[in-house]
């Protein structure tokens, strides 16, 4: 009985974990000194480099593009507030580069994308660890800019049918 | 939805007639400084009606008349002006203005134009709904939860800004779709903003939190946060999603911690950067009726920092948040 339970608790342990795997959203569990500790599927699709190489290392070191003070800055109130933070791709359009997911038909060269960190707390009832998430919005950004553009296009020829 | 543009230079004579606009009217209000503005506007669509003053620098309220002759714009027109001789209403009725109200403007009398001249209907008096005010008791328990859950908000961005926060009474009201531009007019009428929303649920709860930033406030902020740059467009997008991270995570934490619940929060959206107000929030305004609305302002002391946290939570997520509530609102 008592194995059967167990049993019962690992196999649910075992389709939590292939979730988290497969989900199409890039999760990265952080500590305060910004090493990693977790590092899903998507993350190892999108990045090319397994869990085994990133754990333990710093997001710092392994991608020298994003930029140390801005993401502290933006992690701190996590740590100190348990406040989530959330970057969006207007600020700055990725955090890691990551190609576009349709290289084909895709009209972008990079994925953009919105982050999200929130708080994690311990055992202890304090935020050792921080979780982020990464979304791919490109298709968002993309028509966006389209949209944008258009809308120049059509003032603009609003302007000259008035002048 | 039909469009009325208020055109005046005065800040508070185009406030003042916004207000006197029948209360039940669905109609989208834009605003002009100038005759040329105005024009401009028209030539948009954006004023099926228009309420013009005379006297007004760049390009008066005759010179609009003539330009709307002129280019033929679909536009009904009352001229409100304080100018009372008779020769200036029969001049502007010559050039086309359905009819001219005195300064100061009163709502009756507007409204009574605008049934003459079948621009607005009166609904029978018996369709409003009772539960129209929200019930003292109630406002009392949502201004008392969003004191605390402000409070909060306040002490956190004091700790990440180091300074002062002047904490804001929460004004709380169940609003009509008309009335949320207004009620945005009021916080900043003649300069540009910046703004933020961003959407939240919780179980039966949903809603939006818009945070507004006058683009004013930016240099300071940048003083406060310790940026040496060049204060551009990028750096003050930053800012705005910092400071409105920081209070509305914090509110709505506060806010889910008393209601004892958890609220998801979707990404932020920019709605725009040095925009007019009432361009901000034009989209979309037909889905909705009514909505509860918590509106914070927040002042920081030494500074002229001035932001605008604004709570809009649906009418039927109010039900479950009474609910919620109720321990409270027993004796």
């Amino acid at each position: 009985m008592q194995d059967n339970h167990a049993l019962g608790e690992m196999a649910e342990f075992h389709w939590l974990m292939e979730m988290l795997q497969t989900v199409d959203v890039g999760l990265v569990v952080l500590d305060r000194t910004f090493r990693i500790k977790l590092w899903n599927g998507f993350m190892e699709s999108h990045s090319g480099m397994l869990p085994s190489q990133v754990r333990g290392k710093c997001l710092f070191d392994l991608f020298p593009e994003v930029d140390r003070k801005w993401f502290s800055s933006k992690a701190r109130p996590v740590f100190e507030l348990r406040n989530r933070a959330f970057m969006i791709w207007e600020q700055r359009p990725y955090l890691l580069k990551f190609p576009n997911y349709r290289p084909i038909t895709g009209t972008e060269d990079v994925m953009y994308q919105n982050i999200t960190l929130s708080p994690l707390t311990s055992t202890t009832g304090k935020v050792e660890d921080i979780c982020m998430m990464i979304y791919d919005v490109t298709d968002v950004a993309a028509g966006k800019k389209l949209l944008e553009s258009a809308q120049v296009t059509l003032s603009e020829l609003n302007e000259r049918a008035g002048g | 939805m039909f469009s009325v543009l208020i055109c005046d230079d005065s800040q508070v004579a185009r406030k003042q007639v916004a207000k006197c606009l029948p209360s039940d009217w669905e109609v989208a209000v834009h605003f002009a400084k100038h005759g040329e503005e105005a024009v401009a506007a028209l030539r948009e669509g954006k004023g099926q009606m228009l309420l013009l003053d005379l006297n007004m620098p760049v390009m008066d309220g005759y010179q609009v008349l003539e330009a709307i002759q002129k280019e033929k714009l679909d536009t009904a027109v009352i001229v409100i002006s304080g100018d009372i001789q008779p020769e200036a209403h029969e001049r502007v009725r010559k050039l086309g203005a359905l009819d001219f109200i005195e300064k100061p403007i009163k709502p009756e009398r507007l409204h009574k134009l605008l049934i003459q001249n079948g621009i607005f209907q009166e609904k029978a008096a018996v369709e409003k709904p009772q539960l129209d005010r929200l019930e003292p008791a109630i406002r009392d328990c949502y201004q008392e939860i969003t004191n605390i859950a402000m409070g909060q908000a306040g002490d956190h961005l004091a700790r990440i800004l180091n300074v002062f926060v002047k904490l804001p009474i929460p004004n709380v009201n169940l609003i009509e779709a008309s009335e949320l531009t207004m009620m945005l007019q009021d916080i900043e009428d003649k300069e540009t903003v910046s703004g933020i929303c961003q959407g939240f649920v919780g179980p039966g709860i949903c809603g939006e939190a818009l945070f507004i930033l006058s683009d004013s406030s930016f240099n300071d902020v940048a003083k406060i946060m310790d940026i040496r740059d060049e204060v551009d467009d990028r750096v003050q997008l930053e800012l705005l999603m910092d400071a409105a991270n920081i209070l509305i995570g914090t509110c709505l934490n506060g806010l889910a911690t008393q209601l004892d619940m958890h609220f998801s929060q979707g990404h932020p959206v920019v709605l725009g950067q040095h925009r007019n107000i009432a361009e901000l929030i034009n989209t979309n305004k037909t889905r909705w009726r009514r909505t509860l609305a918590i509106e914070l302002s927040y002042g920081l002391e030494g500074y002229k920092v001035q932001c605008d946290l604004i709570l809009l939570v649906t009418e039927e997520s109010m039900k479950i948040m009474n609910d919620k509530l109720s321990h409270l609102l027993e004796d």
